[in-house]
């Protein structure tokens, strides 16, 4: 195979340690530089994106002083809710243990609740059970733990409210609801006056006139236009003809889309 | 910005690239050897195939996916110098490695955190390290395979089922590290599961006291072991100066490197200090991008796994360092990726595969989002 002679090896070896250091330090700064617009990018991905990787919020009904009312947190997929800072949820109030219950988000259920040992949930007024998958919380769920009282709101594309979920019936006398049950207020109909006219009145029965196509008269012929020639299209000044839009690329729709 | 990114990213590529190709070129000009030439057309021409190919069809991470490459690339030139069969075999198992990587990465995305996956894995890792105690004449390398498995064990207890049945995987593993005298991969299991329970847990009540229950045992296991270990010498600076900044090799008269036979040590011998001192840099990008990957990961599992691989291979990469220049009393350490042992590069390029896995599951979620808020809309 070909080689060269050892004098121009000497000289290309003595020239290559040089070119592979400049070489390697450049791939550093080139790893580094492209992590750096990679992070960027993603940066700015979450910020036309607020919500993504939370499939909604839970809002404060009931809180303490370190969490007042209407505070909100964004929800994400997975993750652990309690009074400890590294928790992904943290709930600073009376009877919220440090790590009080693990929850995870299924697609066309819910978002699933399971408590950790000795720590008690109730949603909508039922206690879970430690493995108890049959209850997830849905839109509108609302979330007891401890002192604390909230409630959860999905992202419209993602909301459950169409699904018919039975809630199981609350135990009763197994654990203490602070929840304050909704009274139920008697609804009184109104009255309506004797000689009232009704809202909707139907129309009198009537017996079925069979259906019959409508004769329509004859149309006269009439010479079928043709197309203008595009040297007789008139040219109208300062209104020069619009070109045809230029094919947009794939990665501008999708910027386009981000930016929306 | 795309313009940015693809800017930056095809700079590297194209450097990567030339890089590989000199790597093989400028021995092959000296000896004419055949092998060479088929290395210096092989090795860039596989690289952009799986730069471009690849990494489309299966979206992998781009970053990780040609950094991994470019360490197998910069193994395979440690070798090509001095034994040109070598480097070609060594280019083969980069080539199962990467079939391996894929599999990797198409695998973590298909794979739930299960408690079946967490058993199984568990099981096997186990398996492989008891190997070696139940049968003697099992001598396989099966450590790091074994340590992968039981890393993604390790991330499924500690995501489902909490830190006590997790730091149980994790305390028997490495009892069994050190009951087969590998003490350096003890020593490196042990504060990267400690790391996770930290990360994972929260509490310094838990993690002080396993550290401490940790560092006992390790100590215990180290000084009943210490007749069998071996001090390595630290580099004199005879040979330091020998092997030079810039490298002794590249000459056509090639100073005598003292070579143990790792490519850490052929590399530099080879290249130089300043060059081998770059490319151990390079891992730092490359743990980066797995702490990133790990941060933007949706499922508690892959954030605990990938965030488990970047300090498995971080600590490899830095005790492989410390103990080559004397600082630690280990031997036989080897980086992660620049290594000879096809079990060990299979099972660090199959970690690498699943960190480009989570990464694209990462993209592909964000573009759900992106989806579901116009939907939303």
């Amino acid at each position: 195979m070909f080689s060269v002679s050892p004098e121009i090896y000497s000289v290309l070896s003595q020239a290559s340690r040089w070119i592979f250091i400049l070489l390697a330090l450049m791939l550093l700064f080139l790893a580094f530089s492209w992590h750096h617009t990679d992070r960027k990018e993603r940066r700015d991905r979450f910020k036309n994106l607020p919500g993504a990787g939370t499939v909604g919020e839970l809002v404060v009904l009931s809180g303490s002083d370190e969490l007042p009312v209407d505070t909100w947190f964004p929800v994400p997929r997975e993750g652990v809710l309690g009074s400890l800072r590294s928790c992904d949820l943290v709930i600073p109030c009376p009877g919220v243990s440090s790590h009080h219950l693990d929850f995870s988000w299924q697609d066309g259920t819910g978002l699933l609740i399971r408590p950790r040992v000795g720590c008690e949930v109730l949603i909508d007024g039922v206690p879970v059970t430690r493995r108890g998958m049959d209850m997830p919380l849905v839109h509108g769920s609302v979330l007891q733990i401890g002192s604390a009282v909230l409630r959860l709101q999905l992202f419209a594309a993602l909301s459950h409210t169409n699904r018919t979920f039975i809630p199981p019936q609350p135990a009763v006398g197994s654990f203490s609801d602070p929840m304050p049950q909704p009274v139920p207020i008697p609804v009184q109909y109104p009255q309506e006056p004797v000689n009232a006219q009704p809202v909707f009145c139907p129309p009198p029965y009537q017996e079925p006139v069979p259906l019959q196509m409508p004769v329509e008269p004859p149309m006269p012929v009439q010479p079928v236009p043709q197309p203008p020639v595009p040297e007789q299209l008139p040219v109208q000044e300062g209104s020069p003809q619009a070109p045809a839009a230029p094919r947009r690329k794939r990665a501008d729709r999708w910027k386009e889309d981000w930016s929306e | 910005m795309t313009k940015q990114k693809s800017s930056a990213r095809f700079r590297f590529s194209g450097v990567m690239l030339f890089l590989a190709l000199f790597f093989f070129l400028v021995p092959a000009l000296q000896a004419g050897d055949y092998r060479l030439y088929m290395l210096a057309a092989g090795v860039p021409c596989a690289m952009l195939l799986c730069c471009t190919i690849l990494a489309r069809a299966f979206s992998l991470d781009r970053l990780i996916l040609a950094l991994s490459l470019f360490f197998c690339s910069v193994g395979i030139a440690s070798l090509a110098m001095t034994a040109p069969d070598t480097a070609l075999v060594q280019a083969v198992s980069c080539g199962i490695g990467i079939i391996v990587l894929i599999v990797g990465a198409i695998l973590i995305r298909s794979l739930s955190g299960s408690l079946l996956t967490a058993i199984s894995a568990a099981f096997i890792g186990l398996l492989l390290l008891a190997g070696k105690l139940i049968a003697p004449t099992f001598t396989l390398p099966a450590t790091q395979p074994a340590l992968a498995l039981l890393l993604i064990a390790f991330a499924v207890l500690l995501s489902r089922e909490g830190p006590i049945s997790a730091s149980g995987l994790g305390i028997a593993a490495a009892v069994l590290l050190m009951l087969r005298g590998e003490t350096a991969d003890a020593l490196i299991w042990g504060l990267t599961i400690l790391l996770l329970l930290f990360a994972a847990d929260g509490r310094l009540l838990v993690v002080l006291p396993s550290l401490a229950a940790f560092a006992l045992l390790f100590y215990g296991m180290y000084s009943m072991q210490t007749q069998t270990l071996v001090y390595p010498e630290a580099l004199s600076a005879d040979t330091l100066k020998a092997v030079g900044a810039l490298g002794a090799d590249l000459l056509p008269e090639g100073l005598a490197v003292p070579e143990t036979g790792s490519l850490f040590s052929r590399l530099l011998g080879h290249y130089g200090l300043v060059f081998t001192g770059l490319t151990v840099l390079l891992y730092l990008p490359l743990i980066l991008r797995g702490t990133t990957v790990a941060s933007c990961a949706r499922m508690r599992f892959h954030a605990i796994l990938a965030m488990g691989i970047c300090l498995l291979l971080g600590l490899s990469t830095l005790a492989s360092v410390l103990s080559f220049f004397g600082f630690l009393p280990f031997t036989g350490l080897e980086m992660p990726l620049l290594t000879t042992s096809l079990p060990s590069l299979c099972a660090h390029l199959f970690l690498t595969g699943i960190l480009c896995g989570i990464s694209g599951r990462n993209d592909s979620d964000l573009a759900e989002d992106a989806h579901l808020a116009m939907l939303a809309k």
